[in-house]
């Protein structure tokens, strides 16, 4: 138990004293997060709202592949997107493997299923009496468009504190795209996993700290902004 | 009084049935018009065709003497509908009156939703700020129809305006409407089962069962017959 008291203290200090591995991992942390959520939600978004708004040939074929791919084992979009990124890949001469913005692209294939299939849930659940009610308004198809995205966006806030959940969490497709690189790629997730590896349990808990801090300030703004627009 | 609606040979199916038959109706401008009838006898069906949500499966539906279909985002900006159960978005009681004046570019929103509330009998110090979740069920189709009326259009469609509504609210919502007729000279198309309301407002009544316009011995309307082939000319009566 005494270890585990230690560990708590060391990782304080740690985090006190700005310890420049683990503010690095900090950092590499927060901008591969930022880059995935803004390419997630550029193309899930307006994916998510066309599967959930438009009736189309193949629209349950698409919801069912969005659905299984919510559940795709995050080891084989790491190695799918390694294959496709590795030097003798298609991709290979962008060298992008072990990158912040090569992990951003695993990332964003893990998170757009979330946000497509809770976009189309949300646009779905919508109340059927909107479409004529912002026609009987005047409202044209971009206002049409605009204003259905308002009303869903409890969802699509909903969706996008899931899907980031799920990228900052990540650690299988961040090992095996980013190579846990220090000082470059190593984010909070592979770090721990590395620390507590060599029995570096300070390191480790004070990483924990900080990505549960960072997961805890996500949700209280996105909880803020709810209230606010509910008001 | 010249006509603004003109409809012909008009037939409405939902999924192969049918729900709508005129072989010819017309409504003159500035007129008010209530749609009385049992329920499914076809007066949404009619109310949506004349807000042009809807377009028939066969026949015609001019509007100041021109066709209306592919016009049909132009002509909403004049013609309005009031839903018998309204939707409010979930934004402020004083961005739900505002939202149709902002998509048309006015410039004086804030006074005309406030003249809009005032007008329904909404206080606008005590509800403009109200969210739409704050709001009884009364008071959410009185905020709808404020943001009707703030548009002041050139036709004003409502389908049941004083359903589930008390005597007051009733009679604020007629003289509301009337209102709008007196201020701007709307056309009103009024569906609704209260048949005294109706004759109090409306300068004619048509009888809407099983999708026509019923003929005299199936009438039981407040305003006498209306043959199956009539014309309708608002207020200045029926002619054959």
């Amino acid at each position: 138990m005494n270890y585990l008291v230690d560990g708590l203290r060391q990782a304080l200090l740690l985090l006190a004293q700005g310890d420049a591995a683990t503010f690095s991992a900090v950092w590499t942390t927060l901008a591969v997060t930022f880059e995935a959520m803004a390419a997630t939600l550029v193309c899930g978004v307006p994916a998510g709202f066309f599967l959930g708004y438009a009736t189309f040939p193949g629209k349950r074929a698409a919801r069912l592949l969005v659905e299984t791919f919510l559940s795709f084992p995050t080891v084989v979009i790491g190695l799918v997107v390694y294959a496709f990124l590795s030097r003798r890949g298609p991709l290979g001469e962008w060298g992008l493997l072990f990158t912040v913005p090569g992990m951003a692209v695993g990332l964003t294939i893990l998170g757009l299923p979330i946000v497509i299939a809770l976009t189309a849930q949300a646009v779905e659940n919508l109340d059927p009496r909107l479409r004529p009610t912002l026609l009987t308004l005047g409202a044209k198809p971009r206002h049409v468009f605009w204003a259905t995205l308002s009303e869903a966006r409890f969802g699509i806030l909903l969706a996008t504190t899931a899907a980031f959940g799920r990228i900052v969490s990540e650690i299988g497709i961040s090992m095996m795209l980013g190579g846990n690189i220090k000082w470059d790629t190593r984010t909070i997730t592979t770090a721990i996993a590395l620390e507590t590896g060599k029995g570096e349990f300070a390191t480790g808990i004070a990483l924990g700290l900080v990505l549960m801090g960072i997961a805890f300030l996500v949700n209280l703004a996105a909880a803020v902004c709810r209230r606010r627009q509910a008001a | 009084m010249s006509a603004l609606y003109e409809l012909s040979d008009i037939v409405q199916r939902y999924d192969g049935r049918e729900v709508l038959c005129l072989p010819q109706l017309s409504i003159a401008a500035g007129s008010i018009v209530g749609l009385a009838g049992p329920n499914g006898g076809g007066k949404s069906t009619l109310l949506r065709l004349l807000a042009f949500l809807e377009f028939p499966v066969a026949g015609e539906v001019r509007y100041r003497g021109q066709a209306t279909r592919g016009r049909e985002f132009a002509l909403r900006g004049e013609v309005t509908c009031f839903p018998q159960e309204p939707y409010l978005l979930k934004r402020s009681v004083r961005a739900n009156v505002g939202y149709g004046l902002a998509l048309r570019g006015a410039t004086d929103i804030r006074e005309r939703v406030d003249a809009a509330l005032a007008q329904v009998g909404l206080d606008p110090a005590r509800f403009a700020g109200r969210s739409w979740r704050q709001l009884s069920g009364g008071e959410v189709k009185r905020v709808a129809l404020a943001a009707r009326l703030a548009l002041r259009p050139a036709v004003l469609l409502l389908d049941e305006p004083t359903a589930n509504l008390d005597r007051d609210s009733a009679e604020l919502v007629r003289r509301a409407v009337l209102s709008a007729r007196e201020a701007h000279g709307a056309t009103l198309v009024i569906s609704g089962h209260d048949q005294p309301w109706l004759r109090a407002i409306c300068d004619d009544i048509l009888w809407l069962a099983d999708g026509r316009l019923a003929g005299p011995a199936a009438n039981p309307g407040p305003s006498g017959a209306v043959s199956d082939n009539t014309t309708f000319a608002g207020n200045s009566g029926r002619q054959s």
